[in-house]
Formats: structure tokens, C-alpha cells, sequence
């Protein structure tokens, strides 16, 4: 029975750094660079969503749709105001803009929703207890969240794959010199990719706010866990940010009900560091991998 | 005559200029004024443990300079703040005891803080009496010159367990984060379970940063536990209480000053009815709408127009009055030794907001013994349930 709970906690938490990994690796896929500030975008998209919901009283479907849109415009205006002045910049210059950008999102939240408390509370998505089914409990909570986290998930596949623009992003990723000789506009690619990233890590705050609680710091260590991820499943490969987040997630929650909870940190890191012992280039990022 | 005269006027200017030189033996001391200084976090989300609490200090300042001051000195507080930080704490004490050359000390919010700010106050030999910093190294072993009117974390993590084994609880289990803070309170509590004969039935463990605590409320509910120890700051202990609720999982929930104002941890938690069984200490007997503290919320809506009284004014209420009587009972003839003596002599005195009498002595200078216990209602007030005297002998 332990093990039904952790694995279904596991996969929730999992599908949230699955998110979180995504993020990270759209923008990188399209620009080379990983945004330091991914984690503070989805803490300011947190409280976005907390105003929104707790502060207007807006439900609950829209202050999601209220987020992301908000999520979606704080990625352009990153782009515009942080990244497009540095586009000829080397690339150490360009992560240096990331982590100034995350400092500069810390101070701002701290500005705007640091005085009203320690922490702020979001409420949960549902108040039912428990629902035994057999040897699995069910906590309809973390079911409306993974439900969430899956939803977004297949969207953004979707987009990927139906979409002029998603095709588009793609295009660019694979080659980008090539992608710029039959007309796609890539600075518009960039752009989006950072506003679909900073999208997808609005949408990942909405779900995760009402499990845990919300305050200026939160970012970089949801950031260093979504990192992970998306390290394991290869950086480039989006399916694999998928895979490395639910491993992630499941590897924290079962080592932490298995072992003891002070494993829990560590746990995940470990299997980290042997599967990039194993395959360096990340568990889905077959295209690297090459014989000699 | 003219000579008696002359005489007089000698012995009066004599006299005079005998008495502030008296007086400017002891730094921060003048005919009319003594300076104390205060540390503590004055901005960040430590001002709880500081700026509040030395409003406190300042409102019992301010009447006892309306009836005259001690022994006709006024007392004046300068506060700096140590942002919660030990290398902050140890520039604020610098600062205070160095530059502003105050007499004496009343100060420490954050623990961790304080405890770094220690050797560099021992070895000034300016005294500290301690306003809401709990970890045990502060005052264990005693420094000559500093002494504590909060509770310790000895003291209140041997109060938790006894809560615990007087509201029945058979199997006792431990929730707790292993950093110093965590560690100062751990450690005497795995004592006092020694101590006690029992053993705690599951004892995990939380980072300070934790978002989700699913596998601890897991083991604990298979141990089965019927009460937990909290040893976490609010922030773990919110989500910790709200992954409980998740799972149904209802213990007694015991925790300590670290989480001292219950309604703004039930607006943490924010699940309804989520800390319905949730007790906490706290250093003062009243909350702060209790009647019996009227005059200090008076006091603190005049002096800090759109202030409310809260529980860290009244720490540093009862704080300042042990001070205060110790001023009084080191004489006219004021010294910092004089002092320390007087800190060290005071016996079962009754503040307005402790939970018991302050009582210090040459050996201990964990000078409160008594914390209460408070509990809010879901919905409800906050109110103040009993009283634990910890005995450590």
C-alpha cells in the first residue's frame, strides 16, 4: 500500500518538475542558452496566480488562464528587454542576463507580495479526503493536478506538432542558419520559444501553488530540480524532460519513504549522476550518441 | 562667615562635579540617562523577533521615564539591526557597545544571530539580557554577563514532550529539520525522551525548504503515531500540515515558538481545519486580545499609530521589566558588575506577559521556565491553554 501512495505522489510532483524541465529546455533547444531564471518565473507566475485567485477572488479556471496569458507576455518582454539587445553577445554574457534576470524577478516579488506575509497560502484545488481503491489510495488533489500537468503536456505537443509556429520552433532548433534561408523569421522564433517557456512555467505554478505554499525564494530550488530533469532526459530532448521529471519525482518520494525521509534530496541526484555515467548525453537524446 | 561661605560653594562644586564623574565610570551612564542598546532584525520577515519586540522594550521604557526613570535616569534604547544574520548580530553589538558606548544590552531576535553575536558580548562584559533568541548556546554554559528571559530550546522541547504525555499520547513520533536551529532542539528532545523512558515511534525528517512532505506524513502514518513534535520553522511546518490534512492523517500536532502567532499559521496552512489539533508555545501567558494586556495595546497604538499589539510586543514587554527591576536593584551607584549581580539575584518576579516568574541565578541564566501553551480553533480566537513548568534537574 506504501508503495502505491509514494509512486502516485511521486509521479504528481514528477509531472510538476516534468513541466518545469520543459521550460528549460524549449528555451534551450532554440537559443543554446539555459534561463537561469525559469525557477523565478514560475515563483512570479505563483503569485501572479495568487493574486488572481485568493486576492480578486477570480476562480480557480481562470485565474490558470489569467497566469499563463500574463506567463506568455513576462516571456516576450524577456526576450525583448533582457535577450534581443544581447543576440550578437557571446554566451556567457547571455546566461550572465539570466541569472541578473532572476535576481531582478526576486526583488521585484519581494516588492510587490514580500510585506503581505512570510509565506502566502494558495487554497487547494479540492477538499475530499482520500479515496481507497483497494490497495491504491487516491488523493483527488494530486489526481486533479497530475490530470493538469498532463493536460498542459499534451498541448504543448500538440502545439509543437500542429502549428505553423510550433513547426516553425522546431525548424529552427534542428538548424537555425538553415531555418533563416527559407524566410523563418528566428529573432520571432527566439521570442517565442522564451514566451512559451515562461507559458508553460506559469502553467506549472498554477498547479503546483496549491500544494505547497509560496514566497520569493522558492524558484531556484524548483529550478535546480526542473534542471535535473531536463539534464537527464538529454537537455535537448523534450520527451526525455518528461521522463527525467517523473524519475526525478519518483526517485525523491520512494527514497524518502523507503529509506528515510533525509534521503530524499540526495536520492534523486544520485540516480542522476549514474545515468549520466551511463549515457552521458541523457536518457532520450539518442541523435548524440555515436560509434566510434 | 564669608569663609563658611566659600566653603559651601566649594564643597557644592565639589560635589557636583563629583556626581557625573561618577556616573561616566559606567559608559552610556549620565546623572539623567542611561543608553541600553537593542539588536535585532529590524527589516526582513525576522522583525517579528525584533523590531516588534523592542517595541515592546520601548513602551515599558516610556513609562517608567513618565514616572521619573530609575533612580532619576531616563532610559534611552538604540536599536540596530542585525538582519537576522550572525555577522549582522556581531556588527550590530560592535556597533552598539563600541560606538554608541551603550550601558547595557537587551536584544537578540533570530537564534542563529545571536549565538554568533555571543563571544564578542561575553568578552565586552557589557550585560545582554535576551529577548526571544532560544537556542541553548546563548546562555549554556552561562556567560558571566548574559541572561535570558526567552525560553530555551531545552526548555521547550522538554515542555513538548511533557504536553505530549499529558494529553495521553502513547505513541510520540518526531518531525524535524536537522540544520542548527533544528539540531538545538533536536538534540534535547531526543534527551528528554531518554530522560523519560520512551522512544519515539517514527522520527523523520524535513528541509526548511521542502514543498512537498508526502513521504513523511506516509511513514509517520504507518507508524501509527497519535501525536508529532514539530521542530520546524512555519514555512515546512505549513506545508507538513497541509500534506497531513491531504492525507488524513490527525495527530496532535505539538509545536514551538518558532511558530508563535497560530491564526497567521492557520492562514499558512490555509486547508480548513488543518491545524484543529494543533498546539503551540508561547513565551507569554496572554494573547493579544486578552483584557489583562489592555494598557501595553494602548500603549503600542499611541507610540506606533497603525501597529496592533502582538505576541512579540508583549516578549519584549516582560523583558524590559526584569530589566528595568534589575536597574532598580543595582542602585543609584550604577555599574555594569552592579548590574550582573542584580540580573543574577532576581527571584520568582512576575512580569505582566510571561508564563511564569523569571527567576535567574549565578549558575542558570535560562532565566524563563514557564512556557504556555496556546491553541487556535478553527474560526475561532486564539487562546492560552495552560502553563508547563520545565524542570531540568
Amino acid at each position: 500500500m506504501l508503495f502505491s501512495y509514494l509512486l502516485v505522489s511521486g509521479i504528481t510532483t514528477g509531472a510538476l518538475y516534468a513541466l518545469i524541465a520543459l521550460g528549460i529546455v524549449i528555451v534551450n533547444k532554440a537559443s543554446g542558452v539555459i534561463n537561469f531564471a525559469h525557477g523565478e518565473l514560475l515563483m512570479v507566475a505563483g503569485f501572479v496566480a495568487w493574486t488572481l485567485h485568493v486576492g480578486l477572488q477570480l476562480p480557480y479556471g481562470v485565474a490558470l488562464l489569467g497566469t499563463v496569458a500574463i506567463g506568455f507576455a513576462v516571456g516576450v518582454l524577456t526576450d525583448r528587454i533582457a535577450f534581443r539587445p544581447l543576440a550578437n553577445a557571446d554566451l556567457v554574457s547571455l546566461v550572465l542576463a539570466t541569472v541578473g534576470l532572476s535576481f531582478i524577478l526576486k526583488g521585484t516579488a519581494r516588492l510587490i507580495w514580500g510585506g503581505k506575509a512570510d509565506y502566502l497560502s494558495f487554497p487547494p484545488l479540492t477538499q475530499a479526503e482520500p479515496i481507497l481503491l483497494g490497495p491504491l489510495m487516491i488523493i483527488p488533489q494530486q489526481l486533479v493536478v497530475t490530470a493538469g500537468a498532463l493536460a498542459v503536456m499534451i498541448a504543448f505537443a500538440a502545439f509543437f506538432r500542429l502549428t505553423t509556429a510550433g513547426k516553425m520552433m522546431q525548424a529552427t532548433a534542428d538548424n537555425a542558419k538553415a531555418a533563416k534561408l527559407v524566410g523563418i523569421r528566428t529573432d520571432r522564433v527566439y521570442m517565442m520559444a522564451f514566451a512559451v517557456g515562461s507559458l508553460i512555467a506559469a502553467a506549472a505554478a498554477v498547479l503546483m501553488a496549491p500544494l505547497t505554499l509560496l514566497y520569493p525564494d522558492m524558484g531556484f530550488l524548483l529550478f535546480v530540480k526542473g534542471f535535473a530533469a531536463a539534464v537527464v532526459g538529454g537537455l535537448t530532448s523534450l520527451p526525455g524532460a518528461v521522463l527525467g521529471g517523473i524519475l526525478v519525482g519518483v526517485v525523491e518520494s520512494l527514497a524518502g519513504g523507503y529509506i528515510h525521509s533525509s534521503a530524499m534530496e540526495v536520492a534523486p541526484f544520485l540516480v542522476i549522476m549514474a545515468v549520466l555515467i551511463v549515457r552521458p548525453t541523457g536518457l532520450l537524446d539518442f541523435a548524440k550518441v555515436r560509434r566510434v | 562667615m564669608r569663609l563658611n561661605s566659600f566653603a559651601s560653594a566649594m564643597v557644592g562644586t565639589l560635589l557636583l562635579a563629583v556626581a557625573p564623574a561618577a556616573a561616566a565610570d559606567a559608559p552610556g551612564v549620565t546623572a539623567d540617562k542611561i543608553r541600553i542598546g537593542s539588536f535585532g532584525a529590524l527589516t526582513g520577515p525576522g522583525y517579528l523577533y525584533g523590531k516588534l519586540v523592542m517595541n515592546g522594550v520601548e513602551i515599558v521604557f516610556d513609562e517608567v521615564n513618565a514616572k521619573g526613570g530609575v533612580h532619576g535616569r531616563k532610559l534611552e534604547l538604540v536599536r540596530e539591526d542585525d538582519r537576522c544574520d550572525p555577522a549582522g548580530a556581531i556588527g550590530a553589538v560592535k556597533k552598539l557597545i563600541y560606538q554608541d558606548q551603550v550601558f547595557a544590552l537587551i536584544g537578540g531576535g533570530c537564534s542563529n544571530a545571536t549565538f554568533a553575536a555571543r563571544e564578542e558580548v561575553e568578552k565586552s562584559k557589557v550585560p545582554l539580557l535576551v529577548f526571544a533568541s532560544v537556542h541553548d548556546g546563548i546562555t549554556t554554559p552561562p556567560a558571566p554577563n548574559i541572561f535570558s528571559t526567552a525560553t530555551t530550546s531545552t526548555i521547550e522541547s522538554y515542555a513538548q514532550l511533557e504536553f505530549a504525555l499529558k494529553r495521553g499520547a502513547k505513541r510520540i513520533a518526531v518531525v524535524s529539520m536537522r540544520d542548527s536551529w533544528g539540531r538545538a532542539r533536536y538534540e534535547p528532545l531526543m534527551a528528554a525522551f531518554k530522560s523519560k523512558g520512551v522512544k519515539p515511534v517514527a522520527d523523520e525528517e524535513v528541509s526548511p525548504d521542502a514543498n512537498d512532505t508526502t513521504a513523511q506524513v506516509l511513514r509517520l502514518k504507518a507508524a501509527n503515531a497519535d501525536a508529532v513534535i514539530v521542530l520546524l520553522y512555519p514555512k515546512p511546518a505549513a506545508v507538513f500540515l497541509r500534506d497531513s490534512a491531504k492525507l488524513a492523517f490527525k495527530p496532535i500536532m505539538i509545536g514551538q515558538t518558532g511558530i508563535a502567532d497560530p491564526a497567521a499559521f492557520e492562514e499558512q496552512v490555509g486547508v480548513p481545519g488543518g491545524t484543529a489539533n494543533f498546539y503551540t508555545i508561547s513565551m507569554v501567558r496572554y494573547t493579544p486580545d486578552d483584557p489583562a494586556v489592555d494598557k501595553w495595546r494602548k500603549a503600542i497604538e499611541a507610540k506606533f499609530p497603525g501597529d496592533r499589539l502582538s505576541v512579540f510586543n508583549l516578549f519584549g514587554v516582560g523583558s524590559a521589566q526584569v530589566l528595568v527591576e534589575a536597574l532598580k536593584n543595582a542602585g543609584p551607584d550604577l555599574t555594569r558588575e552592579k548590574l550582573i549581580a542584580a540580573l543574577a539575584s532576581i527571584k520568582n518576579f512576575e512580569t505582566d506577559t510571561h508564563g511564569g516568574p523569571i527567576t535567574c541565578s549565578e549558575a542558570d541564566h535560562r532565566c524563563h521556565k514557564s512556557p504556555a501553551w496556546i491553541r487556535k480553533e478553527p474560526g475561532g480566537p486564539t487562546k492560552v491553554l495552560d502553563v508547563t513548568p520545565v524542570s531540568l534537574n
